[in-house]
């Protein structure tokens, strides 16, 4: 048969967000295709330049949609290490509540984007109303459903009492027999496992080759997890359990995001009930010192990787953000070759794309 | 859990397997550094790549010194139980690099980025369309030239 | 005269099929809203989608053949309506002849290739793929289909609807005899329909709108009441078939009894479709030959054993 090329995206009903792919297909077999991005890039690292430190986190927060806390967090994280001060414990806590907040919220999301892609709409329709209920604390903690303003440097801006802690705690149980359901329908529901067993598997080689990192790696077997390994405060005192899989195929990583929310819920409420007392801000004085910092942190889509140099002024002198979703966008074209057609939406819905983040 | 690496047991590995000795560079918190320069920068990764039993490219930090305006420094950020970096300094005027996408495929995107935003030529690798920047963009490496007169 | 046209505009023909095609699309999209904890849309939705639909600009890719992108839509419907007129409602039906069923099974089967040939002439990538896999979805579940249909013919000793259900009287409903039949009679009307988890020719997410990608306006408001149309007739087929035993005396109980049979079939089917994610075209082909097919075949052995 004749090979065609089918344009998908940048406006295509497959893709939330603006990408341009093109699939080289023959009947119902993929042969290969191309990438091609910047349809969103508006120059974060560089409008970083030209803003002082403390705009910048506002800046920043709009790098992502979905995971917009954790990128402040980072970047906060990376100012507070070149100024030498370290943040109050209870701070520490409501970052990573927070953090752990957006996972769940993040994998919910995917989760329901890769039922619509199947055609199970039923699915799609239950997830994102639970997801609702984590938007609803967020909006309730920080007054933001999606940018929630969390951070500052030297800490967060608001506290948590003891009434919204208990709210929190009663969603988060509510959550927890919801998320129960869902991964019975993953693991039992037979259309769903016909159409992600088996589909694109990515051995660990590809993986080390192309850097993939976060929930796709550890579907194939590599055992990293920037919250354990990277063990920025908080979870350096925290218990992170690592969900890994050795399939690597679609279904792996649809079992280890539904297993990392289950973990996720678990922190939330151990953060909660550990939570030390004190104050939540320290004083952070305007102008940085000279220095250079990387810091990692583990987004939803794995490894956060944020580069801080500072010229001893009151802007940053160079900021990179190198987010998870770039490194797993380089392994797609590898992926959409040898595969089915309709497999295509299960195998970009497996990288859990978020353009916005890799364009910046 | 990927065991990390000790800085001592690198810079042994890379001198004897690929020859060279590497200077540590401190200036950077949080990751070890050494400095190398390009034509050792090929050899050096085969090593890393072939030592270690997990390492990925994190990134490729490029940036441009405001006190040395005729060099660029590039990074690259590797990760392998803990995080190290290769620090090459380039002369502005003809910043070149062997490109690593032999090696490691993944470096593909973080390549065309760098050539892009500050226009280092890769050598050794295939003519690609612009990754980030519009098609019909034609005023030059974003991050060069103009830094001083909008920052 | 004014009898005929009676029938053939207002009931069982046009008017009557329109309303209850646009119900049933009304009835379904409730029930399905209601599996996905949604509200679901008011009664007056479809017809108001209707309405939108024809009042839009009518668009079509610059070489698209224009003729044939109106014919087509317009020579599904009237095979849609003109089956529905041979299919019994309630028991009543103005036009039986002997051999109704294979007319109506034909007709039921002209928007398929109608689809097919609509992808094909729109012109574009995803058109052409979603007719091409159309086509290959109706060779998958036609035949299961039409072997559990013959099913109440062998065992009714004939090719009308209203003799097989006559046989019914007699010897009780075919779902006592031919369970498995109905259920793959049901699989094929799902199928026939593009329903999910048959939906592949127009899945969203790969083939954006399949065979209709490029069709909009009046043309695409056409369409759209091909499918609901080819809904209710199948389903008034399916009924007529299986369920068709009622003898009622009184007029009225026997409408009820059929509407609520309808209901619960709308019921299976929008469940259905809540329930089942998406097959491949390749398993679709595989469940379709390897499993559809002998079980149709097993159920058609035992009906001819039991005529003898």
């Amino acid at each position: 048969m004749d090979k065609i090329s089918i344009p998908i995206g940048p406006q295509h009903p497959l893709l939330k967000e603006p990408l341009s792919m093109m699939v080289d297909i023959s009947g119902e077999k993929v042969l290969g295709g191309s990438l091609r991005l910047g349809y969103v890039h508006r120059g974060i690292e560089r409008l970083a330049q030209q803003r002082t430190y403390v705009q910048n986190i506002h800046l920043i927060e709009r790098i992502c949609g979905i995971c917009s806390h954790v990128h402040t967090t980072t970047y906060c994280y990376a100012v507070e290490a070149l100024l030498g001060i370290e943040i109050p414990p209870r701070a520490q806590y409501i970052r990573a509540l927070m953090c752990e907040l957006e996972r769940i919220h993040s994998h919910l999301l995917w989760l329901g984007i890769l039922a619509k892609h199947i055609g199970l709409d039923t699915i799609f329709m239950h997830t994102w109303h639970d997801r609702e209920m984590v938007l609803d604390i967020m909006e309730e903690v920080s007054g933001g459903r999606i940018s929630h303003a969390a951070n500052q440097i030297g800490g967060v801006r608001f506290d948590l009492d003891e009434e919204k802690g208990e709210m929190i705690r009663k969603i988060l149980i509510k959550l927890h027999s919801q998320v129960e359901g869902l991964l019975d329908v993953i693991e039992s529901e037979p259309a769903a496992i016909a159409r992600t067993k088996g589909v694109a598997p990515i051995s660990p080689d590809l993986i080390k080759a192309y850097g993939v990192v976060g929930p796709i790696a550890r579907a194939s077997g590599v055992d990293v997890d920037m919250r354990r390994d990277a063990s920025l405060p908080p979870y350096d005192q925290l218990e992170v359990k690592v969900i890994t899989h050795s399939d690597g195929d679609a279904w792996a990583r649809t079992f280890v995001r539904v297993e990392e929310t289950r973990v996720s819920l678990n922190l939330c409420e151990t953060i909660i009930r550990e939570m030390p007392r004190g104050d939540v801000v320290v004083h952070a004085p305007r102008r940085v010192p000279e220095g250079e910092v990387i810091i990692r942190s583990e987004a939803p889509r794995g490894e956060l990787f944020y580069y801080l140099r500072s010229d001893g002024s009151d802007k940053p002198a160079r900021l990179k953000v190198r987010t998870p979703t770039l490194a797993a966008l380089s392994l797609l074209p590898v992926q959409l070759s040898e595969i089915n057609v309709a497999d295509i939406p299960v195998v970009l819905a497996g990288v859990d794309l978020c353009i916005a983040c890799a364009d910046r | 859990m990927v065991t990390p690496i000790k800085l001592e047991d690198l810079c042994a590995e890379i001198k004897t397997n690929a020859g060279c000795q590497c200077e540590v560079y401190d200036g950077v918190h949080g990751d070890h550094t050494l400095s190398i320069t390009p034509d050792q920068l090929k050899p050096v990764i085969d090593v890393i790549f072939k030592t270690f039993d997990y390492c990925h490219l994190s990134a490729i930090t490029v940036q441009q010194r405001k006190n040395q305006p005729d060099e660029i420094e590039v990074f690259y950020n590797f990760w392998s139980g803990s995080g190290f970096s290769l620090l090459l300094r380039l002369p502005m005027k003809s910043a070149k690099l062997p490109s690593i996408i032999s090696t490691i495929p993944g470096a593909d995107f973080y390549e065309r980025e760098a050539a892009e935003m500050f226009g280092i030529e890769f050598t050794g690798r295939d003519e690609t369309p612009p990754l980030l920047l519009p098609d019909e963009w034609d005023q030059g490496p974003p991050f060069i030239g103009e830094k001083e007169k909008n920052g | 005269m004014f009898r005929s046209l009676f029938h053939l505009l207002v009931f069982p023909g046009f008017l009557f099929l329109v309303i209850s095609g646009l119900t049933f699309e009304w009835l379904d999209r409730k029930f399905l809203a209601r599996f996905q904890r949604r509200v679901g849309p008011p009664w007056y939705q479809p017809l108001a989608d209707l309405i939108k639909l024809f009042s839009k600009e009518d668009l079509l890719p610059k070489n698209a053949n224009d003729f044939l992108a109106t014919l087509l839509p317009l020579i599904s419907l009237s095979s849609v309506l003109t089956a529905g007129l041979y299919v019994p409602i309630a028991g009543y039906t103005p036009f039986s002849f002997e051999g109704d069923l294979i007319v109506i099974i034909f007709l039921m089967s002209v928007p398929t290739l109608a689809y097919y040939l609509a992808g094909i002439i729109s012109l574009g990538i995803y058109s052409v793929l979603g007719g091409g896999r159309s086509l290959l979805q109706f060779f998958s579940y036609e035949v299961p289909l039409l072997i559990a249909l013959s099913g109440p013919a062998i065992l009714g000793r004939s090719w009308s609807v209203s003799t097989i259900m006559e046989t019914q009287g007699r010897l009780g409903p075919f779902i006592i005899f031919q369970p498995l039949g109905f259920v793959l009679a049901v699989v094929g009307l799902i199928g026939k329909l593009k329903r999910d988890p048959f939906d592949i020719p127009k899945a969203t997410s790969e083939v954006v709108g399949g065979s209709l990608t490029e069709f909009s306006g009046a043309k695409l408001g056409f369409w759209n009441l091909v499918m609901d149309i080819q809904a209710v007739v199948g389903i008034f087929l399916l009924i007529d078939l299986y369920f068709g035993w009622i003898k009622m005396s009184h007029p009225i109980l026997a409408i009820a009894i059929f509407v609520i049979e309808c209901l619960i079939l709308i019921l299976v089917l929008s469940g259905t479709s809540a329930i089942f994610a998406r097959l491949r075209i390749d398993q679709l082909a595989g469940l379709g030959w390897r499993i559809l097919v002998p079980l149709a075949l097993l159920q058609i052995g035992f009906v001819i054993l039991m005529g003898v």
